[in-house]
């Protein structure tokens, strides 16, 4: 494999690029389903294929093939370098890559067993003795609509570039997907889409309990079902699960402190930032929030080490204590702010072009139980799970529908409560948080962003938060 | 190195032929070669220029009530036929299903679509640029003072075979512009333009009326919540009911993700709205003269008038649900691996003049764009959107004011039942949040439900 990576190096230095990098993806993945009981069509997926980056006075050039001949390779330099020159009209501001250690190193997930070695009837069988947990009689709920999909991929990814790095990893990651629908006779139907995932070998299924896990939240969307009163609106306090936390921390404060958004370079994809550029030290929330991006988690499932242009990654503390501290960086976004690249460019696939992206955001626990979080709410709502959500592109305005609520009625949690809406600004949920739970969970999620749209596998969590005084509400139309 | 990809025609033939060797019963495969380049821009200013030259094959295989498939990004026979095998071995320890589909019984005459080939979109290169600078300049005439966006071209080639003896080839290009203009942070506009050939492309006028929109949207007030009657400018509706034509695929039906599931023949939409999928429309973006189970593409109306006429179907949904094929199977991996999915989708013209329904509005809202729509409950069609780029407050069928800070929270069947009026002039929407292309006009609906954040 060294060869493939070599040899568009050593064509695009022959050109006098300022910069080159050459990429190699091999993956192979599978997913296996059961809709229903019935097994749905074993898929397969293999990829194998090349991008290569060249820096043309100022302007970047990306090119990628899946034809891996001499021919090929050399024409996807040539197009990268022409079109990147062609462009250099229009490029107002020359584009440059902030200095970074060359490694040369080899790194990837632990396995202990291997995905590559689990047939095709083990998988069905986990998903089998998933299916035999959601009848009726043991969910007390009639689920008229199940699918459960296991996805499994290994990608295997070797990186140069004209600087002399040469970086070797191979990430092994699996995931559950389940779409539940429970439905009720004069109640309707209530749906749950989750996931479970993480990087490593067949172990981690094993260990996931996946037939308890998603039997539990089939009992449950049946007891919302059944019981769940309208949530109330108006001011309170809330307490958010660690689920919520997580999407939280994902949406409105780890996208906003993407470098790449703020300087406007998604602006008209994903977006921009209400965050600017000078903003490190500005206050965002109450000395209770400390939020991190962490790719080198074991396990996690947005595990890597080195990312896509070849930069060593390590925890980022993206708000320490409420105060903004760091952004997430690329190369071209640290050369550009002055600092050291933070690791922080991923690409999906070998055509796709590495763009800054997240890997595992969560909020660090504070020092309270969760039964002191409730403990002390006269008058609340505790959102466990949600559904619906979104956030305007700038990261500011956002809405979270919860799916499992409760009410907490004088420090209890009484009755289950349907789709409570919490709709809030950034700086109105970070400055309503008074305290901070001390177990964490994470949730495995693909999020979306650049063009054409790539796909990354992040983690998001933390533990349960408290907020003071928010509003709940909303509207909605009844259906 | 390795050896040149094998051609296109190689690949589906070797396909069918290791299918016959592996004795499945019937395997359909396709291959799409595709060269793009895509120039991106932020700030006026192009971020980069990305092309691709890649050889996509994919496979589908049934046999024995069993079905399996694989997209193989490795256009070589070796990888092929170890696909080939190991979805053989999967599929003689996997579990019956409960139908046989079969595969659509060929040979077939694919009739090409007119107008979707022009040999000078895939010989741009040093044109990129130029048609950005035309697209930026057009919205800094209109006020604009930054934009970003992307061009694209695409030439593409599509073969198939079967082994029920359909086999084809087809081709297209395609140029999509997508630029969105800001005059400063919370003021911003888009427009696009895409088609098939250049002389339908015109990159200014989706600057202008990207910096158009900008430039009306100056100095916005938070809006308040309330029902309105909306009239939405085509990228909200582009999203919406490009959403309703994947929710009218049998394939979202059958995942319990579609508020159309049970619902052909009953009237799910407002007697003003028809809704179709014309893969066979002359200049259509995605037009095309076969699906990848080699069927012929044809004109679909989903909708009539309001009434839910057929879902999208391929040979498995056909086997389980009845219906006719209606050439909408394509290779979208998922769960089923081939799977209806709509490719253009038209929305029929109303009678109106766009400047006539902002005076059927009266006071309402008029929103250009939006993005993020999510749903609580696919079934029911709960969901809401994040208003997006100008949104205006209509008072006595007037633009009074820009307004920020909206959200449409709403039920999607609610929506669509609460058309009221359409424009006659009708354009392309494709962008980063509209995969889809839709050709829509303007459209007004009735009481919208419009939320927003208060702390």
């Amino acid at each position: 494999m060294e060869d493939l990576v070599r040899y568009p190096i050593d064509s695009a230095s022959a050109k006098g690029v300022e910069y080159a990098e050459a990429r190699l993806h091999v993956d192979t993945g599978s997913g296996v389903t059961l809709r229903n009981g019935i097994p749905e069509p074993v898929q397969l997926a293999r990829a194998k294929g090349i991008a290569v980056r060249v820096l043309v006075d100022g302007a970047m050039g990306f090119a990628s093939t899946n034809d891996l001949s001499r021919e090929s390779l050399s024409g996807i330099v040539e197009v990268a370098y022409r079109t990147a020159k062609a462009s250099k009209k229009l490029v107002s501001k020359p584009i440059r890559l902030s200095k970074e250690k060359a490694d040369q190193t080899r790194w990837e997930s632990k396995s202990r067993r291997s995905l590559l070695d689990v047939t095709t009837e083990e998988k069905f069988d986990v998903l089998e003795e998933i299916e035999k947990t959601l009848r009726p009689d043991v969910v007390k709920a009639d689920l008229p609509s199940r699918t459960l999909v296991l996805f499994d991929n290994i990608t295997d990814r070797y990186f140069a570039n004209t600087e002399g790095a040469r970086i070797h990893g191979t990430v092994s990651r699996i995931s559950l997907l389940y779409i539940l629908t429970v439905s009720e006779p004069g109640k309707g139907t209530i749906q749950r889409i989750g996931n479970k995932g993480e990087t490593g070998g067949w172990e981690q299924v094993e260990k996931w309990n996946l037939p308890r896990f998603v039997s539990e939240e089939a009992t449950t969307l049946g007891r919302i079902l059944r019981e769940a009163k309208h949530a109330p609106r108006g001011e309170l306090d809330l307490v958010l699960g660690p689920e919520v936390t997580g999407i939280i921390c994902h949406e409105s404060c780890g996208h906003p402190q993407e470098a790449d958004r703020i300087l406007g370079r998604e602006a008209a994809q994903a977006g921009e930032s209400y965050v600017k550029p000078d903003m490190i030290g500005y206050r965002i929330g109450t000395a209770a929030v400390t939020v991190v991006d962490d790719p080198s988690i074991p396990n996690s499932y947005g595990f890597y080490l080195y990312d896509e242009e070849g930069v060593r990654t390590s925890r980022r503390t993206l708000i320490r204590e409420g105060i903004i501290t760091e952004f997430l960086h690329s190369r071209e976004t640290g050369a550009e702010f002055g600092v050291n690249s933070n690791g922080a460019a991923r690409a999906v696939s070998y055509d796709r072009e590495p763009i800054i992206r997240m890997a595992n955001t969560f909020m660090l626990p504070g020092k309270y139980t969760d039964e002191e979080l409730v403990g002390d709410v006269r008058k609340g709502v505790f959102i466990k799970t949600f559904m619906e959500w979104n956030i305007d592109d700038r990261r500011y305005n956002q809405r979270y529908v919860g799916l499992e609520a409760y009410l907490i009625e004088n420090g209890g949690i009484t009755s289950p409560v349907r789709n409570p809406i919490l709709e809030i600004t950034t700086p109105g949920l970070y400055g309503s948080v008074d305290a901070v739970g001390k177990n964490a969970q994470f949730e495995a999620a693909t999020c979306g962003k650049g063009e054409p749209d790539q796909g990354a596998p992040v983690w998001h969590g933390g533990p349960a938060i408290r907020l003071r005084n928010v509003r709940l509400g909303g509207q909605r139309v009844e259906s | 190195m390795e050896d040149s990809a094998l051609n296109p025609e190689q690949i589906v033939d070797e396909a069918v032929e290791y299918g016959a060797k592996l004795g499945i019963g019937e395997v359909a495969a396709a291959v799409t070669r595709e060269r793009r380049k895509m120039l991106r821009f932020a700030n006026n200013s192009v971020t980069v220029v990305q092309s691709w030259d890649q050889t996509i094959p994919t496979v589908y295989m049934t046999w024995k009530r069993k079905r399996a498939g694989a997209r193989v990004e490795n256009p070589s026979i070796e990888a092929l036929r170890e696909v080939m095998k190991t979805l053989k071995a999967a599929m003689d320890i996997a579990k019956p299903g409960q139908v046989e589909p079969t595969l659509p019984k060929g040979p077939f005459t694919y009739e090409p679509v007119p107008q979707t080939y022009d040999d000078r979109i895939p010989a741009m290169t040093n044109e990129l640029a130029d048609v950005t600078e035309e697209a930026i300049n057009a919205a800094l005439a209109e006020g604009a003072r930054r934009s970003s966006g992307i061009v694209l071209t695409s030439e593409w080639e599509r073969f198939v075979k079967t082994s029920a003896g359909a086999e084809g080839g087809d081709r297209g290009t395609n140029i999509e512009l997508s630029i969105r203009a800001f005059v400063t942070d919370d003021s911003s506009g888009q427009g696009n333009s895409c088609a098939t050939r250049l002389e339908d492309f015109n990159p200014k006028s989706a600057g202008a009326e990207a910096g158009r929109i900008a430039n009306q949207a100056r100095n916005p007030i938070f809006g308040n919540e309330g029902k309105y009657t909306v009239l939405f400018g085509p990228a909200v509706m582009a999203e919406f009911l490009g959403r309703t034509a994947d929710f009218a695929s049998a394939y979202s039906v059958d995942l319990g993700l579609s508020f159309l599931a049970g619902k052909v023949g009953q009237k799910v939409a407002s007697e003003k709205l028809t809704l179709v999928d014309d893969r066979r429309l002359p200049g259509g973006i995605n037009s095309c003269s076969f699906d990848e189970e080699g069927h012929p593409t044809q004109r679909t109306t989903i909708i009539e008038r309001g009434v839910l006429k057929t879902y999208l179907h391929s040979s498995y949904s056909v086997a389980k649900y009845g219906g006719a094929l209606t050439g909408s199977a394509f290779y979208v991996g998922g769960t089923w691996g081939i799977a209806p999915v709509a490719l253009n989708v038209i929305v029929e013209p109303g009678e109106h003049r766009e400047e006539e329904l902002f005076e059927r509005v009266g006071d309402g809202l008029y929103l250009t764009n939006n993005w993020y729509t999510r749903f609580q409950n696919y079934q029911t069609g709960d969901f809401s959107s994040i208003c997006r780029d100008g949104a205006f407050q209509i008072k006595n069928g007037r633009v009074e004011r820009p307004l920020k800070g909206l959200r449409i929270s709403d039920n999607m069947p609610r929506i669509l039942q609460s058309i009221t009026s359409l424009s006659k002039d009708r354009r392309w929407i494709k962008w980063w949040e509209v995969p889809t292309p839709v050709y829509l006009p303007h459209i007004v609906v009735e009481n919208v439900g419009i939320t927003r954040a208060t702390k």
